[in-house]
C-alpha cells in the first residue's frame, strides 16, 4: 500500500511539476526583455534539432554528421513556401515532410551499410549541401541567402515579435519533446537501445535492425526540418551559411554535452549551442574554437553521461562524502535482502512432469 | 502451438571451412530435443542457422513446414521463435524488467506514430505486457530485481533473465544455447525443473545446445550428436551416452579402447 501511495504522490507531483512549468513557459515572454527571449527562441530552435540528433544517435547509436543539412533544408522550404504565400501551416508541414523524406531516402541507402558508414554518408550531406543550395539560386538567392518575413506578431495580439515568436517556438517545441518523450520510453525505445547495443539480440527479439536505425534517422530528419522551420521563425533568413559543416559539429557537440540518451539533455544541449559561443567569445575572441574544445574535454572527462547527468553525479559524490549509503538507494555492494540466487529460476510452483522415464 | 522443425542437408561453409556438412534431421512439435557434441562440434552454427543468424550455404530448413533457411532473424521471431544466447546478451544498464520487456516487442501493436501520440491501445498494450512481464520473474523468484540494473545481477540470474524475455514473446519454437554453461550445480537443477515447468505449462518445442550430459538426460526426449560438423547419431540421450562413437569424439580414440 505504501508504494501505491507514495507512487500516487509522486504523479500528483509531477503533474503540479508540468502545471508549473507550463505557467512559468507562458508568463516567461511577458516579463523578461526582448534578448532574454530572442535568446531563449534560439535555444528552443536547436533543442528541436538536437532532440532529432539524439533519437538517432544518442538512443540508436547510428553516428550522424549531417543533421544541420535537414535544418537547412527545413528552414529554404519554409523560406519558400513563405515568400509563395502558403497558409503557415502548410508552410511547417512542407519543412518536416520534405526533411523527412530526404532523410528516409539517405537511411534507405545508409543503414544497409551499417557501422561508421552512415557517418561517412551522413558527413557528405552538408559538405554537397552547401554548393547546392548557392547553385540553385531560384529557389535559394543564391549565397546571398533568401529571407521570409511570417513571425511578426498579428495586431489583434497586442504582442511584441520577440514574444509572438517565443510562442511559435514554444509550440512547435513542446510538441517535439512530449513525442519525442513518448516514443523513447516504451516499444520503440526499447527496439533503438537494443539495436544500438547488440544488433543480433535486437533481430531474435523479432526487431529488424535495418528498419528501427531507417527509423530512427527519419524521425531525426523530421525534427531537422521543424528546427529549420523554427529557425526561419526566429531569424526570418537563411543562406548556404546555415547548413555550414562546422554546425552539425557543434549539434553534434551540444547533443554529447547535453546528454546523449536523454530527452532533457537535449534541452540543455540547445542551451550548450547558444551559451558557449557567447561565452567563448566573451574570454578571447581569438580562441573561441580552442576554448570550447577546452569546455567539450572538461565536461566530457568530469561527467560522462553529459549535464543532464550531473544531478546524479552530485547524489553519488554526497554519498561517497558521508561514507554511507543514503537511505532507499542500496550501494551496488550491498547484500539484497533477498531470495538466494538458487530460487532464481524456478518459481514457488514447481509442477514437474514425472511421466517420462 | 508448439512448432515443428525439419533439417535436410544443411551445409554451412565460412570460406574453405566446411563447418556443417550434410545435417538432416526432424524434431517434432512439444519434444525438448538436445543438440550436443564435442567443443567444435558445429552446435552453435547450426543453431546460428536455425535462427537466421548464419545463413547456409545450401540445404533446407522448415517450420512447420514453411521453408525458412535465409530468412532474417527478425522474421523468424514473428514466426514464433525465441532463443537465448551462450553468453548472456542483456542491456546492462537498463533494468531487468526492461530487459524482459524487450520480448514483448513483436507483441505490441501499433506503429511509431501511435506510440509517440500516446494512443490509448498502446498504453493498454504495454500495461498488459508489463504485467505479464512482471508475472513471469514473481514466478521465477525474481520479482526483487525487477526494478534493477541488470548488472548487478549475477551470471546465473542473466541466463534466467535471458529465458523469461525469450519466453514473453510467447514462441512455439524456444532455441537454448548452453543454457548450463557457467551455473552451479544448483542452479543447474533449477533450470531442470525450470525447462519441464515450461514445456508442461506450454505448448512449446524446445531445442538445447548443451555440454552437460546431466540436463541433457534429464530434460530431452531426443538428441542429435555432432561431431566435426556431421551427425554422428541419432536417439535417446542413454543411447548417446552408450554409443562408443560418441565416447570417442569426446574423448578420443585410444582413451576409449582403454576404457573398454
Amino acid at each position: 500500500m505504501g508504494t501505491v501511495s507514495s507512487a500516487l504522490g509522486r504523479r500528483s507531483v509531477r503533474i503540479a511539476l508540468a502545471v508549473l512549468a507550463a505557467v512559468v513557459l507562458l508568463a516567461a515572454p511577458l516579463l523578461l526583455p526582448a534578448f532574454a527571449n530572442q535568446t531563449l527562441v534560439r535555444i528552443g530552435v536547436y533543442a528541436v534539432a538536437v532532440l532529432g540528433l539524439n533519437i538517432v544517435m544518442g538512443y540508436t547509436g547510428q553516428v550522424n554528421l549531417g543533421q544541420i543539412f535537414f535544418v537547412g533544408l527545413g528552414a529554404y522550404v519554409t523560406a519558400y513556401g513563405v515568400n509563395q504565400g502558403w497558409n503557415i501551416v502548410v508552410v511547417f508541414i512542407a519543412a518536416c515532410v520534405s526533411a523527412g523524406v530526404v532523410g528516409l531516402l539517405v537511411a534507405l541507402a545508409a543503414a544497409r551499410l551499417g557501422g561508421l558508414a552512415i557517418a561517412m554518408v551522413t558527413i557528405a550531406l552538408p559538405i554537397v549541401g552547401v554548393p547546392l543550395a548557392k547553385r540553385l539560386d531560384e529557389f535559394t538567392g543564391g549565397s546571398q541567402g533568401i529571407s521570409a518575413r511570417f513571425s511578426d506578431a498579428p495586431e489583434w495580439s497586442g504582442l511584441y515579435n520577440d514574444q509572438w515568436q517565443f510562442y511559435i517556438v514554444l509550440v512547435v517545441t513542446a510538441a517535439a519533446f512530449l513525442l519525442a518523450r513518448s516514443l523513447v520510453r516504451g516499444k520503440y525505445g526499447r527496439a533503438f537501445a537494443v539495436v544500438k547495443e547488440n544488433e543480433a539480440v535486437a533481430a531474435s527479439m523479432g526487431i529488424s535492425p535495418y528498419r528501427t536505425k531507417v527509423l530512427a534517422f527519419t524521425i531525426a530528419s523530421i525534427f531537422g526540418g521543424a528546427s529549420g522551420f523554427l529557425y526561419l521563425a526566429a531569424v526570418q533568413y537563411t543562406s548556404p551559411e546555415t547548413l555550414s559543416f562546422g554546425h552539425s559539429i557543434s549539434l553534434l557537440a551540444a547533443m554529447v554535452i547535453g546528454g546523449a540518451g536523454s530527452i532533457a539533455g537535449s534541452l540543455l544541449g540547445g542551451a550548450y549551442y547558444i551559451f558557449v559561443p557567447q561565452i567563448t567569445n566573451a574570454i578571447d575572441p581569438n580562441l573561441t574554437t580552442l576554448s570550447q574544445g577546452a569546455i567539450l574535454l572538461a565536461v566530457l572527462f568530469l561527467l560522462p553521461g553529459g549535464l543532464v547527468s550531473l544531478p546524479r553525479a552530485l547524489r553519488r559524490l554526497g554519498r561517497r562524502r558521508s561514507g554511507r549509503p543514503t537511505s532507499g538507494n542500496p550501494p551496488k555492494t550491498a547484500p539484497a535482502p533477498h531470495p538466494v540466487p538458487e530460487a532464481a529460476l524456478e518459481g514457488p510452483d514447481n509442477k514437474e512432469r514425472q511421466d517420462r522415464p | 502451438m508448439a512448432a515443428s522443425l525439419s533439417l535436410k542437408d544443411v551445409n554451412l561453409h565460412f570460406g574453405g571451412v566446411k563447418v556443417l556438412q550434410d545435417v538432416s534431421f526432424d524434431v517434432e512439435p512439444g519434444a525438448i530435443f538436445g543438440l550436443v557434441g564435442p567443443n567444435g562440434a558445429g552446435k552453435t552454427s547450426l543453431f546460428n542457422c536455425i535462427s537466421g543468424h548464419y545463413r547456409p550455404s545450401s540445404g533446407s530448413i522448415t517450420i512447420n513446414g514453411t521453408e525458412v533457411l535465409g530468412s532474417a532473424p527478425s522474421r523468424l521471431a514473428r514466426l514464433g521463435l525465441a532463443r537465448t544466447f551462450q553468453h548472456p546478451a542483456l542491456q546492462l544498464n537498463a533494468t531487468v524488467l526492461q530487459n524482459v520487456l524487450l520480448g514483448g516487442h513483436i507483441r505490441l501493436p501499433g506503429g511509431p506514430v501511435s506510440w509517440a501520440l500516446r494512443l490509448p491501445f498502446t498504453a493498454r498494450a504495454e500495461r498488459a505486457v508489463r504485467a505479464e512481464a512482471l508475472e513471469l520473474l514473481k514466478r521465477a523468484g525474481l520479482g526483487w530485481a525487477a526494478d534493477l540494473p541488470a548488472d548487478e545481477l549475477s551470471h546465473g540470474l542473466h541466463k534466467g533473465v535471458e529465458l523469461w524475455r525469450a519466453l514473453l514473446s510467447k514462441p512455439s519454437l524456444l532455441l537454448l544455447d548452453e543454457p548450463a554453461a557457467g551455473l552451479s550445480h544448483g542452479e543447474v537443477e533449477q533450470l531442470i525443473a525450470t525447462v519441464r515447468r515450461i514445456r508442461a505449462e506450454q505448448d512449446i518445442t524446445i531445442i538445447i545446445v548443451e555440454h552437460h550430459m546431466g540436463l541433457i538426460s534429464a530434460l530431452t526426449d531426443q538428441v542429435v550428436v555432432l561431431d566435426h560438423g556431421r551427425k554422428l547419431m541419432a536417439g535417446t540421450a542413454a543411447e548417446a551416452q552408450a554409443d562408443p562413437r560418441v565416447i570417442e569424439a569426446y574423448i578420443g580414440k585410444d582413451a576409449a579402447d582403454d576404457a573398454a
